[in-house]
């Protein structure tokens, strides 16, 4: 950017002429085109896999049955009322994983950052180790764990816990267990890094200053790590927005998702439009919240901007 | 007079902390040990620091004082040792109750706060009273000549006035105690030696007991009462600048303070020799196994003509001249071999009149400059 | 010399492009133990007797046969269904037309077949139940599967509209020959869709795949269950305490189609004319309990009384139960879907 800037300037300057000037800005101006030259793939690259699809889905919601232009995938969303309801599950659903996740992640990722680095590590791969066995396999191990002859009920029963079994799958509740558990390392990831970066100046300042470790924790610690709990939280609920197959399997039937309205859209209408209208007003939905977060996140990084 | 908080609400009922500051602490550190692993960080240090004193603690990097000023802070716990503020023992007090202000080297400043919110974070933490709050905030502001910086944030500052926002933070609450950590070590020369008068006129000011750490020697011969030279996490020596400089304990502290030339001497009977010359010297010589004479460069005299009474003489060859803008280097080298470096002042702008290299010199040093010092390590 | 070289050549490899044509079949059918019996009762053998080459693969339903045939790249030449979904596909034009001049269907029951999709199996839907918790007197009607009363416990239940409705309506009293009647309009729609809100505080899990019904049998998650008879039989071979009732139940079939389109269409039609001979057929049932569509494979021998008794198509168990209505859902399956999924939203 800098170096950008600089030669531009030179343009102005009322001494056009001085020593070599024409050969420096040809220079600048070379320098700026080989930086367009080397990103142009990724440009040509994120045009083809993201514009045109995108474009491709708002068009296609646009079509009815007939093949013409027509705004009836979006009608049948409002004089439909499940449709209303399946994004209120959707949002509902997104917004208490994140919830849990923060609450269960931030005290982890807390924990983590306070470790000494090799032991933090070694703890760090056991949160991520959750991403290295299959979304599928993961789900249907709390479906075995989780019904009501399951793992849990078993041994809460002979424990004599509890006297019946309880319903903790296939329902929100066991919806919710598995996706926290999948969700839960796009939390503690941004988070721990952020807390890691957290000087502990900082803490040992504010302890000298008189703050007592509670005090000194939510004063100071708190707001220096909430660009990673910010941007933690929003990977957790935009990713939650479009997941399919933890309610799916977990969900019983009765957690039902856009995305998997989705899919039973496709299977159900003649045309891709009823599928795509649902895609697009999820992808508005999404893009108004990234908007609305980021003016928070800015408003954040102004007030935390000094280090 | 500022008031002492009220008595303590539920809440805080852990925490007593007072904003009356009438009259400094005096500081006793004994017997004070840390190690991590096998490396002594503190090695059984003991050091009295006096109420209203400024002391520094003085020595290369490594040698354990950030870890002396942490025990101080409470942020670093001891293998063992006792630490008392006045008569309080306070070695396993919290550090939120030690009621101590410090500076640290990253200055600390919190980053989400603006300046007069940081500097009015400990007052808020002691419940003053928010008019007090905003009243007490610009005065320290004042003191460190930042007025109307209060709602600056920390990023729109230079380093040298993050380092003032810092010493007003840790000097707002009157603390009787003051740690500063190498305060003044991210700034440039010009802006240090600025800073270093204003510290040391604002701890004249408000007289708390101060420990300074820094391992720029003339900083350290600057500001301070008395200076604890630290090596290996033990202490060197405790002296005055004045007594440091003129009569280091060991070779380590003459070494580390001030350049100078030492020379292997013996005791003979009563008289101190080198190379059979026999030294008149006014301070005693210490008794040690080895001894060692320091000689500082700008002590020593370029003989011309006869020397004065008592002044010790030495033969020399000379060797290249140094020209360092304010004065000269002249090494010279003795016929043991040894190399005596001779500093002078620059006059006229010129060089040209000293010796050139090859020249047969003799060099003086008055009795009053021939230091006989432990010729040990430390 | 040299052109006749290419030629020669060219000649050659259009030659083995046709031969390679003619000798080979794409098939997609749903995978697991269903298409396991698929292939080994008829795929393989048919392939090994007529030469032709056959491909498996697993699909996601007509939705891939929709995206195939809208981009031109058919690379499915026959494809298993359901009837249903058979019957809106061709109404899309997304299926050829049989030809059955070559695929002799004389034998076949009325109705197992259509202008696009011929029969390969016939299953039923039906009520399940937990023998552990009932008994071997389990429910004997819908309304017993709704008589939470005398039948306490937990049910699972489709959680799409396909086989959802008519039972309901059963339930709630209506002759298995009306309900078809009563089904064709949104009020008989909804009075079905009511019946089954009725028993959604029971219903503990809306079941959307038969691995996974018969899974919650085995594992007792749930009491009772509708589902495909095939899944049962094969989970209490397992070892799963379950028992089924053909009365009421819901007498479908699967079928064989050829996307529009598809690159071995002639070949296609070939392997259906061999897989729908009752030589094919019969040995179906020794690997799922689904039955025949052509009558005749019930006299090749193969298919002993006991097994035959069992079979959804057999005589005495297609008396008991209601034959799907294709029609019905050509016309309001979209419909009643979306009605269907007002219903498990709320
Ligand atoms: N937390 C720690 N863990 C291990 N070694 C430490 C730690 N803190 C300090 N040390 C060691 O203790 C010695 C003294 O360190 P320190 O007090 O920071 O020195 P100084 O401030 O004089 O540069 C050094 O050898 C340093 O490596
Ligand atoms: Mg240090």
């Amino acid at each position: 950017m800098q170096a950008a800037d600089t030669p531009q300037r030179s343009y102005e300057t009322p001494v056009p002429s001085g020593m070599n000037a024409a050969g420096l800005r040809r220079d600048a101006r070379l320098e700026r085109l080989k930086l367009f030259g080397l990103s142009s793939p990724a440009l040509l690259l994120v045009l083809v896999i993201l514009v045109i699809p995108v474009g491709w889905l708002f068009y296609v919601s646009f079509i009815g049955a007939n093949g013409q232009f027509s705004l009836e995938n979006y009608e049948r969303m409002i004089t439909r009322k499940s449709y209303a309801r399946i994004f209120v599950t959707t949002f509902q659903v997104s917004l208490l994983t994140t919830g849990l996740c923060i609450l269960i992640g931030y005290p982890l990722a807390y924990f983590l950052s306070q470790l000494p680095s090799r032991l933090a590590s070694l703890c760090l791969i056991t949160v991520l180790l959750p991403f290295w066995t299959s979304l599928l396999v993961r789900t249907y191990a709390w479906l075995v764990l989780l019904q009501k002859r399951g793992l849990v009920n078993d041994w809460g029963i002979s424990l004599g816990l509890w006297e019946e079994p309880i319903k903790m799958v296939h329902n929100m509740t066991g919806t919710l267990i598995g996706m926290v558990h999948i969700m839960l390392p796009f939390l503690i990831l941004p988070l721990y890094s952020t807390m890691k970066s957290i000087n502990r100046d900082y803490m040992n300042a504010a302890a000298n200053l008189g703050a007592s470790p509670r005090r000194a924790f939510w004063n100071v610690f708190f707001p220096l790590s909430t660009p990673g709990l910010f941007a933690g939280s929003l990977m957790v609920f935009i990713l939650c927005l479009g997941f399919f197959v933890t309610p799916a399997v977990l969900g019983g039937g009765r957690v039902i998702m856009v995305s998997m309205q989705i899919v039973s859209n496709i299977e159900l209408f003649v045309n891709w439009g009823a599928a795509s209208a649902l895609g697009v007003v999820l992808l508005v939905l999404t893009m108004a919240i990234l908007w609305i977060a980021s003016r928070f996140l800015r408003l954040d990084q102004i007030a935390g901007g000094g280090h | 007079m500022w008031q002492a908080a009220g008595p303590a609400t539920g809440k805080e009922k852990d925490r007593v902390l007072s904003t009356a500051n009438t009259q400094a602490l005096p500081i006793s550190v004994s017997h004070v040990t840390k190690t991590y692993g096998a490396v002594h960080a503190l090695d059984d240090v003991s050091l009295e620091i006096e109420s209203g004193e400024f002391l520094t603690l003085l020595g290369p990097s490594g040698s354990g004082k950030t870890t002396l000023l942490m025990v101080l802070a409470g942020f670093t716990r001891p293998d063992h040792g006792s630490l008392k503020f006045g008569d309080r023992e306070v070695i396993r007090t919290p550090p939120h109750l030690r009621d101590v202000g410090m500076t640290f080297q990253s200055y600390a400043l919190f980053p989400h706060m603006s300046v007069a919110g940081n500097v009015g974070y400990p007052l808020r933490l002691r419940n003053v009273p928010k008019a007090e709050i905003a009243e007490r905030v610009a005065g320290a502001l004042e003191t460190v000549q930042l007025g109307g910086f209060g709602e600056r944030r920390i990023d729109q500052l230079s380093g040298g006035q993050r380092q003032r926002v810092a010493v007003a933070r840790a000097i707002v609450f009157e603390p009787r105690i003051l740690l500063m950590d190498e305060p003044l070590s991210a700034l440039d020369k010009k802006l240090r030696d600025q800073m270093q008068i204003e510290l040391r006129s604002l701890h004249e000011k408000l007289g708390m007991t101060t420990v300074y750490v820094t391992h720029d020697q003339r900083e350290a011969l600057t500001m301070s009462d008395r200076i604890a030279v630290v090596n290996h996490g033990r202490i060197m020596q405790l002296a005055t600048p004045r007594d440091l400089y003129e009569k280091p304990a060991n070779r380590f502290v003459a070494d580390f303070i001030g350049d100078s030339t030492f020379l292997p001497v013996t005791r003979r009977g009563q008289q101190i020799v080198f190379e059979d010359q026999p030294l008149n010297h006014a301070a005693p010589a210490p008794e040690a196994p080895s001894l060692l004479l320091m000689a500082r460069p700008e002590r020593i005299h370029l003989l011309t003509g006869t020397p004065q009474e008592r002044m010790n003489t030495f033969e020399a060859v000379a060797q290249q001249v140094i020209y360092q803008g304010d004065s000269y280097l002249l090494n010279a080298q003795l016929h043991n071999g040894e190399i005596m470096s001779l500093r002078g002042a620059v006059r006229q702008g010129t060089v040209d009149g000293l010796p050139s290299e090859g020249d047969r010199i003799r060099l003086g040093l008055a009795p009053e400059d021939t230091v006989i010092i432990d010729g040990r390590e430390s | 010399m040299k052109r006749l070289t290419i030629l020669t050549v060219a000649a050659g490899l259009l030659a083995t492009t046709a031969l390679a044509q003619e000798k080979r079949v794409t098939i997609a059918s749903w995978g697991g133990s269903y298409q396991e019996a698929q292939s080994k009762a008829l795929f393989q053998p048919a392939a090994a007797n007529t030469g032709i080459e056959v491909k498996e693969e697993s699909y996601g339903g007509m939705s891939d046969v929709r995206l195939q045939v809208s981009s031109g790249q058919v690379t499915l030449d026959i494809v298993a269904s359901g009837s249903g979904s058979a019957a809106r596909a061709a109404a899309e034009g997304l299926l050829e037309e049989l030809d059955y001049s070559i695929i002799d269907v004389s034998d076949f029951y009325p109705g197992l077949y259509t202008d696009h999709c011929v029969g390969g199996d016939v299953f039923s839907t039906v009520y399940a139940w937990n023998t552990e918790t009932y008994g071997a007197d389990g429910p004997q009607s819908w309304a017993d599967f709704w008589d939470v009363e005398k039948f306490p416990g937990s049910r699972a239940y489709r959680g799409t509209v396909a086989g959802a409705l008519e039972p309901a309506l059963m339930a709630d009293g209506v002759a298995p020959e009306d309900v078809y009647d009563v089904l064709g309009s949104e009020e008989g729609i909804e009075r079905a869709l009511n019946k089954i809100r009725e028993l959604r505080p029971h219903i503990a899990v809306f079941w959307t795949s038969g691995a996974q019904h018969a899974q919650l049998m085995k594992d007792g998650e749930v009491d009772m269950t509708t589902g495909w008879n095939g899944r049962f039989d094969n989970a209490a071979k397992d070892g799963a305490q379950v028992a089924y009732s053909f009365n009421q139940a819901l007498l479908d079939y699967d079928c064989f189609a050829i996307p529009k389109g598809a690159p071995n269409k002639d070949t296609a039609m070939a392997f259906l004319a061999e897989i729908s001979k009752p030589e094919y057929q019969d040995d179906l049932p020794t690997y799922i309990t689904y039955g025949p569509t052509n009558k005749a494979a019930y006299e090749t021998g193969v298919i002993d009384a006991e097994v035959a008794a069992g079979l959804p198509s057999s005589p005495e168990n297609a008396a008991l139960q209601l034959p799907v209505s294709l029609a019905w859902y050509a016309e309001w399956e979209t419909t009643a879907a979306e009605m269907y999924q007002e219903m498990l939203t709320e």
